[in-house]
């Protein structure tokens, strides 16, 4: 079948309305009313930036913890308290070392984790407010629509192509079928959030990391609660180490009061760990069980769910930020500062630096790579490049589990990030992933009550996820028969586990063989499985514009 | 021909309430909205005469700012215009106080035709459409499945209990409220969209429309919401084989009401 496609041109595609793509569109409205202001004659209309975002609504698919670190906003939007931004001032601060029964208060937080003057949020509810004031500024978003291909031309990127809508499980056009358009651009900038499906066609077709780390992830897991007055300020801040990760693994837990009646809890774990059997879901639901959390929850309600990766790699991990015809911000690119456990700062300046570069670009008229370029000479020289070299080895260091990390932690703070070497290598997570036959015996399997803790299903069904049943999976698999012998042989299937949305089922058929059924549907759209299948063979892609999760509150 | 369609937003189906602090309505913070299932299915409807017939899409929407939304979906699709009723006397409306703002406009457009959804997701009160078709002074047809119009001729299918159907004929101007299924709604484009922008919503108020607290006061109210009292109960049926099969058929049919 051939398909007729509209084509329409604009002068910027943004991929993804998170805080980069965001944030990117409304400084480039900015900019422009202001050269207007000025008088100048061929400005750049903020009608025609689009933004594409394959959630049904913006924020929709923003989860994060969160604590703001408010220094881009304030750069973005001055008087951004006044504005309505959705923010609470952080209160209080600890850091709590966990054993399975007991827990130990941090006498001093460790300066990175000091949170005074920044804000609890909800990504989902600071980025519903961004939409709308980008959207009253004048930009084009479009919510319910995915960019599910990079249009390259002669070794450029030329624009996107927007995701298929109408068609059945079989891949037939439904009777309203609607084919995507072709949307060019003079230049495309990625703001997909980590692991970007069209990043990852970048990567490939432009042949992107070589000679860097390669990126590492962890995944993390929380739920919204509501819970009795009194028993956390609102503001207050808890991070946690130690149980129930293993002492080999990455990462730990959250508790920020977003009200006196409101708690955003969460565990992050590395995806790097060994364990095949290893379930960040149900690790989480154990972290509900310590006393110090029970006792916060009890007689409350969970109210929401919700997963989502985090690009852990740091500064040796980025993306080349600028190829022809298109520039990568925000997490896609891996602007993340892993040992703050902040992103959103990040992704907002990016957007920031990369408008600034595309305004001038414009202005210019001129759009080649060196021009481009410009946004990886802007974010070198701003704030963005010194905050993440000072702790550029810091994931790595942690390789070797939590103990090790804190020696090496301890001695690159006072070494101005260096620690034992210039550059910690670092491998991708998924190969440090053990055999089943070399696994430990497994923890007994935690029983849900209900109450505090929760099976899968019921943890989904609280992410308010739904997707168009009838359409072709989003998941694509590269070789079922990895799945239904090989992987079953040597990792009993991690796909079961590592997933927190229970879209990889393995299912008994009558004769007795187990064979791989996936429960698209369910997604959560986190990427786990993208990152963390020890075969890579899943394969990651948008499914039909507007389905997915509804993260409201995360 | 010109046609009307009452659109209403709703929140998401499978939407996580939580009930607000008066317990007789739902906390609307975090709640995302939707357009109501039959209405999309009308405004599909709508747009679908229209290119047949030619004539004029006319989307009418009460609520809060947030219906905007909706209202931008329903231009984005195709729709020519819309009307914005927006007023803090509006909200919380019964299905009578609703009908009676919707009708002051409605009496002045004249449509030919106005399709309303068989009910909302959110109250399912089914009364809207037809207390509208009373006030306008329309003929009226609830639960439509197909629309035939030749001519000022109009002749419709309804859905009735157990799989029958009925075709009703009447004249024009004639209000529907239509089914879910009636047809497959379409996706907003992103043309669409782009021409949505510059398409006129007017904004009314009760004011505007004459209408005061006593014209508005509901006949209906919420007394009180709650999460249905899960019970589960077991019965054991009892008797041969023959009879426990007839039971049941029985149960399933009277009972749970799935035969
Ligand atoms: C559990 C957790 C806790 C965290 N805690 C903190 C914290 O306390 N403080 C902090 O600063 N940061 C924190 N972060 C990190 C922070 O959330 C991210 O760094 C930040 O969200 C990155 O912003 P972004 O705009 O790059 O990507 P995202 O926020 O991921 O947004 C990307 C958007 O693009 C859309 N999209 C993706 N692909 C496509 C496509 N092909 N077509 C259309 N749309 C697409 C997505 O739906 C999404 O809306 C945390 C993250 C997690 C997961």
């Amino acid at each position: 079948m051939t398909i007729s496609r509209e084509t329409l041109e604009a002068d910027v595609v943004i991929v993804g309305a998170g805080p980069a793509g965001l944030a990117c569109a409304l400084r480039l409205a900015q900019l422009g009313a202001d050269s207007k202001g000025r008088g100048a004659a061929s400005s750049l209309d903020p009608e025609n930036v689009y933004v594409l975002e394959k959630a049904a609504e913006i924020g929709a698919h923003c989860l994060s913890g969160a604590v703001l670190d408010p220094r881009s906003l304030a750069e973005l939007i001055p008087d951004f308290l006044k504005a309505g931004a959705p923010l609470t001032p952080v209160s209080k601060d600890s850091v709590h070392y966990f054993t399975r029964h007991r827990s130990f208060r941090l006498p001093l937080t460790p300066p990175f984790l000091r949170n005074h003057g920044n804000y609890v949020v909800s990504l989902n509810r600071l980025a519903k407010w961004l939409g709308q004031k980008t959207e009253q500024a004048g930009v084009s978003l479009f919510a319910g629509f995915a960019a599910t291909e990079l249009l390259v031309e002669d070794g450029r990127v030329v624009g996107v192509r927007t995701d298929d809508k109408g068609i059945d499980r079989k891949g037939k056009p439904k009777s309203n079928y609607q084919p995507g358009y072709d949307l060019r651009a003079k230049v495309v900038v990625l703001a997909e959030g980590v692991r970007g499906s069209l990043t990852k066609q970048l990567i490939k077709q432009f042949g992107l990391e070589a000679g860097n780390n390669p990126q590492t992830y962890a995944v993390g897991v929380k739920e919204l609660w509501e819970i009795p007055q009194g028993r956390l300020r609102a503001g207050e801040v808890i991070h946690t180490a130690g149980w129930p990760l293993a002492s080999r693994q990455f990462g730990g837990g959250f508790l920020y009061g977003l009200s006196e009646k409101e708690v955003s809890l969460g565990l992050v774990a590395g995806l790097d760990y060994e364990d095949p059997r290893f379930d960040s879901q149900e690790a989480f639901q154990r972290f509900k069980t310590h006393p110090f959390v029970r006792k916060l929850l009890e007689g409350g309600q969970m109210i929401r769910y919700g997963a989502k990766a985090i690009p852990e790699g740091g500064y040796f991990s980025l993306l080349p930020t600028a190829v022809e015809g298109a520039l990568t911000i925000g997490d896609t690119a891996g602007f993340l500062n892993s040992q703050r456990l902040k992103g959103i700062h990040l992704a907002i300046k990016t957007g920031m630096l990369a408008a600034e570069t595309i305004f001038e670009a414009h202005s210019a008229d001129d759009f080649s790579l060196a021009r481009l370029s410009q946004f990886e000479k802007r974010w070198r020289e701003s704030w963005v490049h010194q905050e993440l070299w000072k702790v550029r080895n810091y994931h790595q260091g942690f390789e070797g589990g939590f103990w090790q990390g804190i020696l090496h932690t301890a001695l690159q703070m006072v070494t101005g990030g260096r620690g034992l070497r210039a550059r910690y290598p670092s491998e991708p997570g998924h190969l440090r992933l053990k055999k089943l036959s070399e696994a430990l015996p497994r923890n007994p399997e935690l029983k849900a009550d209900g109450k505090l803790t929760f099976d899968k299903l019921h943890d989904i069904y609280h992410s308010g996820t739904a997707h168009e049943e009838d359409q072709p999976p989003h998941l694509r698999i590269g070789d079922f028969d990895i799945c239904n012998d090989r992987c079953t042989r040597e990792y009993g299937n991690p796909c079961q586990h590592f997933c927190p949305a229970s879209v990889y089922e393995m299912e008994t058929s009558p004769d007795g063989s187990r064979r791989l059924k996936l429960n698209p549907s369910n997604c959560v759209h986190c990427k786990t499985c993208d990152i963390m299948d020890p075969y890579q063979i899943i394969d990651w892609v948008c499914p039909e514009g507007g389905g997915g999760p509804r993260f409201e509150g995360l | 021909m010109k046609i009307a369609v009452a659109l209403k937003q709703v929140p998401t189906r499978d939407a996580l309430l939580r009930l607000s602090e008066s317990k007789s309505w739902i906390e609307e913070r975090d709640v995302s909205f939707e357009v109501n299932e039959p209405d999309a299915y009308a405004l599909e409807e709508a747009l679908q005469l229209k290119e047949k017939h030619g004539g004029e899409v006319v989307v009418c929407s009460l609520g809060p700012p947030r219906v905007q939304q909706a209202i931008k979906e329903a231009l984005a699709k195709g729709a020519d215009r819309a009307i914005h009723f927006e007023d803090t006397q509006f909200t919380q409306l019964d299905a009578n106080g609703t009908a009676t703002v919707l009708s002051k406009v409605l009496e002045s457009e004249r449509p030919d035709l106005v399709l309303t959804g068989l009910q909302s997701d959110d109250l399912g009160y089914a009364q809207t459409g037809v207390i509208l078709a009373e006030r306008l002074g329309y003929p009226h047809a609830t639960i439509v499945m197909e629309i035939q119009i030749d001519g000022e001729k109009l002749r419709v299918k309804r859905e009735l209990e157990a799989g029958w159907f009925q075709w009703v004929s009447m004249p024009l101007p004639a209000l529907l409220t239509i089914q879910s299924g009636i047809n497959k709604p379409r996706y907003a484009s992103l043309r669409g969209i782009m021409q949505a922008k510059s398409k006129p919503i007017s904004k009314v108020t009760a004011g505007e429309l004459g209408l005061g607290s006593e014209d508005l006061s509901p006949k209906q109210n919420i007394v009180r919401l709650y999460v249905p009292e899960r019970k589960s109960n077991t019965e054991f049926l009892q008797g041969s084989a023959q009879q426990m099969a007839a039971q049941l058929v029985d149960k399933l049919r009277n009972e749970a009401r799935v035969l």
